[in-house]
């Protein structure tokens, strides 16, 4: 018998249960690590401003956090092929004003003009996927000129003309607060991140997804269409992107032309910031809805309470931005010490 | 700011100060001014929100700037505000149509609230638009513009974003007033989305590096593009093309000063921010808006108030500060007793 056997550390140095990894498991996972600091954070601001547990400060929190977490979304899908999607916020506005367009200018009932969006986010989805696959420019190209081309032909087509006359139900939903304090738009997202976490997991197409990113040389080996999948990624993405468009729509009331700033590019920080913090990988091949999801959810709390707490607007930033860094930083100690500790 | 905004603003203060009254108003009032985003013309309204809160007795009368020109960023700073205790909204709508939602909301929540500078697009909550009527200013400026080019010629127009539906309004003024000349005088260029450094010099400089000796005049109806044109001007040197700008910034004003530009259309933003305050505290002490109020029609709505506009040229502009005094002064003389219904 050794004298570790004598004094019991052979029993500390057994390989451990199933339990006991699946708990180091996800201790380890950025989610994890983003349900603390949002946790911290929350407290840290209802202590320093009450008023940011208001059940208005809860509500508009949780339409904004909505709204940005599937902007997200629309890249993460297109992330995971390793490329990435400028022209989300152009596609939104295109596809949202066609429905605005089919309402008010067609006569359209609104499911019809909803479906009729859809579709167009697809479609300038599709668009974007086949130029990138046929012409093999980089995303990064290709999306910066159709986010020039989307927006331009909606300009000239519109005149910078909103559609206001939307059926009431529209705004109403928008503004409707389910026990005073949640938005509906919030469930909205979350049965998207429930469907994307599903096609990730169990469907084939989004092993596929998932297959062509990480390696397109070796999933084309393996029999996977790796073009026609990411012209999929794309199509994904439009209809995505869409369909924030669409929860924009319920938040302002009107199909806007500037309801993603000019050129869409308003929407390029929530769009890149949520996927990343979450743990998408720039590189393709790994996708994370959920931490994609409290990403999207971390930036929100922290910019809410950075401006409760009246610090001034032109910091909150800069403030944002070290925080967000001081947060990558805390989560990446975190798993030195975890690793440090053996719980690896 | 610039030094002729602190000056401006310096000088109606005192008049003001010496001629209004100032006491008995309700002190329960906290004002904040919400431009759409940073921007030069909106700098007059710190000092004219600060010098309403002194005169008035306003528990606030706050200027705070969305960090970045975007919708989304502005509703989010007002949710906040509200959430802060902010009863009283001088608002300049991100967007005429997109800021009516939350207008709604604001207004719902008990707020009062003054679309100030720009309009929002009726209906809406907001009490009333106290600003500047873009169109007809954009149509003086072109008459001065072409009364300065002996009633013939080609004109260029600079202006601001596409999608501010107030560019058509004054890309449509400009094209009216060349219109009435029979075909004398042409607009022969517009280039919009250029209220931004980087692409109003870019574009500005281009367009006259091929275009110049095609061009014999040129009116601008946002800031950026007035001072980048000016600038251009200066350069070429000759006088012979004829300019028309808007606003007060320095560079445009010493541009009048010394012949490169014929004049610039004046408005009132020292004067917005503080009868805008001026209103919202009487509001909040019982008033309401009468419902015989003679507001004026815009093509956004039918609650109009205009602040004022002045044509400055090179006679004028060393007495231009007193001449948007004497408007605000008048304005101001006037407004309870025009507008707003008071309990005795």
């Amino acid at each position: 018998m050794s004298q570790n056997e004598a004094f019991g550390i052979a029993d500390i140095q057994h390989e451990p249960d199933n339990a006991t990894r699946s708990w180091r498991r996800l201790l380890l996972t950025n989610e994890f690590g983003l349900i603390l600091l949002i946790v911290a954070f929350t407290a840290i601001f209802a202590i320093l401003a009450p008023a940011f547990l208001s059940r208005f400060s809860l509500f508009a929190m949780g339409r904004t956090m909505a709204i940005d977490i599937v902007i997200g979304l629309s890249m993460m899908v297109v992330i995971v092929t390793g490329g990435l999607n400028l022209s989300v916020g152009a596609t939104a506005v295109c596809a949202v004003m066609f429905a605005g367009w089919l309402i008010e200018a067609m006569g359209l009932p609104l499911p019809v003009a909803i479906l009729g969006a859809l579709a167009m986010g697809a479609g300038l989805g599709w668009i974007n996927g086949m130029v990138i696959v046929k012409s093999g420019i980089h995303s990064f190209i290709i999306t910066l000129a159709t986010m020039s081309i989307f927006f331009g032909v909606m300009i000239f087509l519109t005149r910078a003309e909103a559609f206001r006359a939307l059926p009431p139900e529209v705004a109403a939903f928008g503004k409707a607060k389910i026990g005073g304090y949640l938005s509906p738009l919030l469930l909205v997202t979350v049965v998207v991140a429930l469907a994307l976490a599903y096609l990730y997991r169990y469907t084939a197409l989004g092993r596929r997804m998932l297959a062509a990113g990480a390696s397109p040389a070796a999933a084309e080996l393996s029999g996977i269409r790796v073009n026609r999948t990411f012209v999929a990624c794309h199509v994904l993405s439009g209809l995505l992107a869409t369909v924030a468009g669409l929860m924009l729509t319920a938040r302002t009331g009107a199909a806007i032309p500037s309801m993603a700033g000019h050129l869409g590019q308003d929407w390029l920080l929530p769009a890149f910031l949520a996927p990343v913090l979450g743990g998408t990988l720039l590189s393709g091949g790994r996708v994370a809805v959920a931490g994609t999801f409290l990403g999207g959810a971390l930036v929100t709390v922290l910019s809410a309470g950075l401006l409760l707490m009246q610090v001034g607007e032109f910091w909150v930033k800069a403030v944002l931005g070290l925080l967000l860094l001081l947060a990558v930083f805390a989560d990446k100690g975190r798993r030195v010490w975890l690793a440090k500790r053996k719980m690896a | 700011m610039t030094s002729g905004t602190y000056t401006l603003g310096g000088l109606l203060a005192a008049a003001l100060v010496a001629t209004m009254p100032m006491a008995g108003l309700a002190d329960e009032a906290k004002v904040a001014l919400v431009p759409g985003g940073p921007h030069p013309y909106f700098a007059a309204w710190e000092q004219a929100g600060a010098d309403a809160a002194k005169d008035f007795g306003l528990s606030a009368a706050d200027y705070r700037v969305p960090q970045q020109w975007e919708l989304s960023q502005q509703n989010e700073l007002l949710e906040s505000l509200l959430t802060q205790g902010y009863n009283s909204f001088l608002i300049f709508p991100g967007d005429p149509v997109g800021t009516v939602s939350v207008v709604d909301e604001l207004t719902g929540e008990g707020a009062t609230v003054i679309s100030l500078a720009g309009c929002l697009k009726a209906p809406s909550a907001d009490a009333f638009c106290l600003g500047t009527d873009t169109g007809n200013s954009a149509y003086l400026g072109t008459k001065e513009l072409i009364k300065a080019m002996g009633g013939k010629g080609r004109i260029a127009h600079f202006t601001g974003f596409l999608v501010d539906p107030n560019t058509q309004l004054r890309i449509d003024a400009v094209q009216r007033a060349a219109d009435e000349t029979n075909g004398a005088v042409t607009v022969v260029q517009v280039i919009a989305d250029i209220d931004a450094p980087e692409p109003a010099e870019e574009k500005i400089n281009a367009y006259l590096a091929a275009e110049a000796a095609n061009v014999d005049g040129i009116v601008t109806t946002a800031w950026v593009p007035a001072v980048v044109a000016s600038n251009a001007l200066r350069r070429i040197g000759d006088k012979r093309i004829k300019m028309v700008g808007i606003d007060h910034d320095e560079v445009v004003l010493q541009a009048v000063k010394d012949g490169f530009v014929n004049g610039t259309m004046l408005q009132n933003p020292y004067g917005q921010g503080y009868i805008g305050s001026f209103a919202a505290s009487k509001m909040r002490g019982g008033c309401t808006v009468k419902a015989d109020a003679p507001f004026k029609s815009t093509a956004l709505t039918e609650k109009f108030i205009d602040s004022g506009t002045v044509f400055v040229d090179a006679t004028t502009v060393d007495t231009y500060v007193a001449a948007m005094q004497g408007i605000t002064k008048d304005l101001m003389g006037t407004f309870e007793a025009t507008y707003l219904d008071c309990p005795a």
